[in-house]
């Protein structure tokens, strides 16, 4: 086991490489330039840049060397000294500009999993044991349903009919005075108190395919000769699910934590940005949009890092819940 | 609708001012209130109180800019608020806030004011302004504003090689810098290396806001001349060069590090309190205790306690604040055609009335076709004057005016607005009828008879006449449908285009590498003639799209770009006599020959008058006009001094 992680570990250093620089060219890739975009942007609000600030500006930046030595400063300067390099945008370091945010898109991404979990699985379980009972039908027809909503159109109907009927304020993960108040219980609080609505959104369509899953995986499972021993056995019936069938059945649950990650980053920006969340979705998107290189590459690269290592997790968790799976 | 028609059609620049509800000019009269009779927000008056602030007679100047509120005397408090965008939205604070130049404009965009130089001297031939500044005025840190700070701007920092590689062209004349020179604590004079009209209008622009910019006392820390210390500085600041950190600290005029630094002393109404920054939710500011101008009463500006901009990341939930009443005023990303219904059906829901904007642009819709094209057969074709008429009279406008514009325009090729002094009515008029027949005959006439089996004319080389217009859909949406019917009208004639729509970084470097084939974009130079003139020869390097090398040979002298021919020349030379000229009706009749050459050229097609913009104002929220011009020269609601607007309870 311990041999398999180090080996794992060892793998990622030249994926990660590998990654980040595919990353940086596909960033580079489309026409133009972060000063092209930058002085497009200002034109569409009819604002003109100086012709002379845009010539300077691209040599400020560097955009005049090629794409390699582009790469090569940036990569020794995260390896020499931990320096993601400059957001050409904002002129701030990017690790100031990420890692908050990456904190609460990792919150939002872990309370929205025990979200999605907490509802599919049961229910998974119930729509399988329980096949083609009326608690079966109407599950389904909820979960087709909630499949069917692009999460994007779930979220604007419920902000407008919060904000109009209701005159709440929604949008965005804290109320206005604590937004940039520093950490505190309240604060916490706060947060707490309007996580729920991006988690819901984010959760429907998620549990849907989930149910689904656990719902074929457990009807797949409860056949099984195991199961019938096992029931004559005399086990309960509930144990007899929770011990055997379900640890089969969760196989898919698991082995998903890897994409779900970089999915729940990459996956929810039209949500985060719909609903203004401070993620890093948006924040990401905008880089994108703006050919901001370094806060983009960085973004990248962190989420490629987040999927290796949420690999590696589902691997041990596969090995350890699945009898099945050796890994030796 | 009447309202629109008006503005569409009618509004003069000169008596612009009448239609705005018969109200009274915002007026300076300087001197007329003596500080002793000043009052100030109650919050300034707690501080002073407890010796946190001197008295509010030490703050001002001696006798302090007056503005007339625009309807009353407003009352102090309250939250503004207003709405942003997460990326490149500087200008957005900027607008609002950042119009404290030595210069403002009036609010008919026809005249620069007194701001902080309360008044000035030009010599004969329009190249020494000597500005008298505002006595006593200070930073909002308490510092005295002199000349000191307009030449180390000036000389200092806009010169210095290092911070910008070029200077700024608002304040190169001739290929020369200005020359700043302190004459006493007041008085500074401006020497440029040749005649330059225009600069007062142009340090009532946005980018002429340099001479305010930069505190001597503060931005002199992050200059090697003045630090010796700097390098040592910059390490412990974390930056890669001095002018990184000067930028960071000090900002530019449009950069968003402007508004990144609390501590910058700055000269506008309200300073920053939360900054613009890569992470930020919001941008809050509070106000200025030291702002230097007070209302017509002695009261200290501004009335609005704070302003707070909240960051949006989508247009929509920026629209939801809107209709729910959370936001107080807001034209930028909401003002598009197809949200009007929307905001005019939830004005009472949201408790706001509708502001109108008059725009500045002529044109909805200027239609380029590349005459400098790689193609040697289309430049051609394209540079005959007679295949662009037939092209323009191939064009249903009225169809296209019904249908996208709900019928709120008229047909039009470019020039100043109707109405304004400089109206030219051949330029703006000159084949906009819709005539089928004539424009087939003329396009036959051209050399272009042969037809293939689908109807499409053939270029001399046998080739079909095919060409693809580049619009931006995420950027103008209507002028893809604008397109799509002018496509099908070309059809008829035997004419083959194609709507290219391409992200917009994509159509700037094919505009750039005049690699296109034809562009659209709507047109400016409506209100702006002389700031803007890029449909009336080629003067912009990105926007005069119909010909990119001819700018390009215009604004380096000859020495990059392609010859253009001598009606450009021509005219370049007499939009440089224009520039020069101080007397406004001369310049106008240099301008009349400017744009009758343009007329008679016809380079630039155009399909109807820019229609006007609108956005909304809360009802608490009183004293802004609610008829603006709407330009980036003219910054609205800038000049309409967002410091005297004011809530009532």
């Amino acid at each position: 086991m311990l041999k398999f992680i180090i080996k794992r570990l060892l793998w990622m250093i030249p994926s990660l490489f590998a990654v980040s620089f595919l990353a940086f060219v596909l960033i580079q890739l489309p026409p133009g330039d972060f000063v092209t975009t930058y002085i497009a942007t200002l034109a569409s609000s009819n604002e003109v840049v100086d012709q002379n600030t845009a010539a300077a500006l691209r040599e400020r930046f560097g955009l005049d060397q090629s794409m390699l030595v582009q790469y090569l400063k940036w990569i020794w300067g995260i390896l020499s000294r931990g320096d993601f390099g400059i957001s050409f945008e904002w002129q701030q370091p990017v690790s100031g500009l990420i890692w908050e945010r990456m904190a609460l898109t990792l919150v939002l991404a872990l309370a929205s999993l025990l979200a999605t979990w907490a509802i599919a699985l049961p229910i998974g379980v119930y729509s399988a044991v329980k096949k083609y009972s009326i608690g079966d039908y109407a599950f389904t027809a909820f979960t087709f349903f909630g499949l069917s909503i692009p999460s994007f159109l779930l979220a604007l109907v419920l902000m407008y009919v919060a904000a109009v009927e209701f005159g709440a304020d929604v949008g965005g993960l804290f109320s206005p005075e604590y937004e940039t108040a520093p950490w505190s219980i309240a604060k916490t609080l706060d947060l707490l108190s309007r996580l729920w609505l991006p988690v819901a959104i984010l959760a429907v369509s998620s549990t849907a395919s989930l149910i689904r899953v656990m719902r074929a995986n457990m009807l797949d499972e409860l056949p099984k000769p195991y199961v019938t021993t096992a029931r004559a056995k005399g086990l309960s019936e509930f144990r007899l699910l929770i011990k055997y069938p379900l640890r089969i059945a969760l196989n898919p649950f698991i082995s998903t934590i890897a994409w779900l990650l970089p999915n729940l980053i990459s996956g929810s920006v039209v949500v985060a940005i719909v609903l203004n969340l401070p993620t890093a979705a948006p924040l990401l998107l905008q880089a994108l949009m703006a050919q901001d290189m370094y806060l983009a590459g960085a973004f990248v690269l962190l989420i490629c890092a987040l999927t290796l290592i949420g690999s590696l997790i589902s691997d041990i968790l596969l090995a350890l819940v699945d009898p099945r799976i050796r890994l030796e | 609708m009447r309202d629109d028609e008006n503005m569409s059609s009618g509004v003069t620049r000169r008596t612009f001012l009448a239609g705005v509800g018969g109200a009274v000019a915002l007026s300076v009269a300087g001197g007329s209130a003596s500080a002793a009779a000043t009052k100030e927000a109650p919050q300034l008056a707690a501080l002073v109180k407890d010796g946190k602030l001197p008295p509010l007679a030490e703050r001002l100047p001696k006798n302090p800019m007056v503005v007339k509120p625009w309807e009353k005397i407003g009352t102090y408090g309250g939250t503004l608020r207003r709405g942003l965008r997460g990326s490149s939205d500087h200008n957005g604070i900027l607008r609002m806030v950042g119009n404290q130049g030595l210069v403002r404009w009036n609010m008919d965009f026809t005249q620069a004011l007194p701001n902080l130089a309360e008044r000035w001297e030009v010599n004969a031939d329009a190249s020494q302004f000597t500005f008298y500044l505002l006595k006593g005025a200070k930073w909002s840190d308490g510092h005295p504003f002199t000349a000191d700070d307009v030449v180390f701007a000036i000389e200092d920092v806009v010169k210095n090689k290092e911070l910008y590689s070029s200077t700024p062209a608002q304040i190169s004349v001739a290929g020369k810098p200005v020359v700043v020179e302190k004459i006493d604590d007041y008085t500074v004079k401006f020497t440029f290396a040749a005649a330059n009209a225009l600069y007062l209008e142009n340090l009532a622009t946005p980018l002429g806001q340099h001479p305010t910019l930069f505190a001597k006392h503060y931005c002199s820390k992050f200059l090697p001349k003045y630090n010796p210390n700097l390098d040592a500085d910059v390490k412990a600041a974390g930056s890669s060069s001095w002018p990184d950190l000067f930028r960071a600290k000090c900002g530019d005029i449009e950069i968003p590090q402007r508004w990144g630094n609390a501590e910058k002393p700055v000269l506008d109404p309200w300073m920053i309190k939360e900054a613009y920054s890569g992470g930020a939710t919001r941008v809050l500011m509070v106000r200025n205790p030291y702002f230097w101008q007070v209302d017509t009463e002695g009261n200290q500006l501004p009335y609005v306690d704070e302003l707070n901009f909240g960051i949006s990341q989508d247009v929509e939930s920026l629209m939801l604040n809107v209709i729910s009443g959370k936001i107080d005023i807001q034209e930028r990303h909401i003002n598009s055609l197809a949200n009007k219904p929307t905001l005019s059906q939830n004005m009472k829901k949201g408790d706001y009335r509708l502001l109108s904007l008059v725009p500045s642009a002529a044109q909805q819709c200027s239609l380029y076709l590349n005459m400098t094209h790689k193609d040697p057969v289309l430049r051609k074709i394209f540079a005959d004057k007679s295949f662009r008429q037939a092209l323009s009279m191939g064009i249903n406008r009225q169809e296209i005016i019904d249908i996208v514009y709900f019928g709120q325009s008229e047909g039009y090729q470019t020039g100043p607005r109707p109405g304004h002094p400089w109206y030219h009515e051949k330029l703006a008029r000159q084949f906009t009828e819709f005539a089928t027949d004539k424009a087939n005959a003329m396009l036959d006439k051209a050399g272009l008879d042969k037809k293939n089996a689908n109807g499409i004319r053939l270029r001399p080389d046998g080739q079909p006449l095919f060409f693809a217009v580049d619009v931006i859909p995420t950027l103008y949406p209507d002028l893809v449908d604008v397109l799509e019917l002018v496509k099908a009208h070309w059809t008829k004639i035997g004419v083959s285009m194609k709507v290219n729509t391409i992200e917009r970084a994509l159509y700037y470097t094919r505009g750039d590498d005049n690699a296109h084939d034809a562009q659209v974009w709507p047109g400016p130079g409506g209100l702006d003639p002389m700031l803007d003139p890029r449909d009336f020869f080629a003067f912009h390097p990105q926007g005069s799209r119909y010909a990119i090398p001819w700018t390009l040979w215009y604004t380096s002298n000859g020495a990059k770009g392609e010859e253009p021919p001598e009606s450009q020349k021509k005219r370049f030379k007499l939009y440089d006599e224009a520039r020069s000229t101080a007397d406004v009706d001369k310049r106008g009749a240099i301008m009349k020959q400017v744009f009758d050459i343009a007329a008679e050229e016809f380079e630039v097609m155009g399909i109807c008058l820019a229609v006007g913009g609108f956005g909304v104002i809360r009802n608490n929220l009183r004293n802004v006009p609610e008829k603006q011009p709407d330009s980036w020269s003219w910054p609205n609601p800038g000049p309409a001094l967002p410091q005297q607007f004011t809530f009532t309870s």
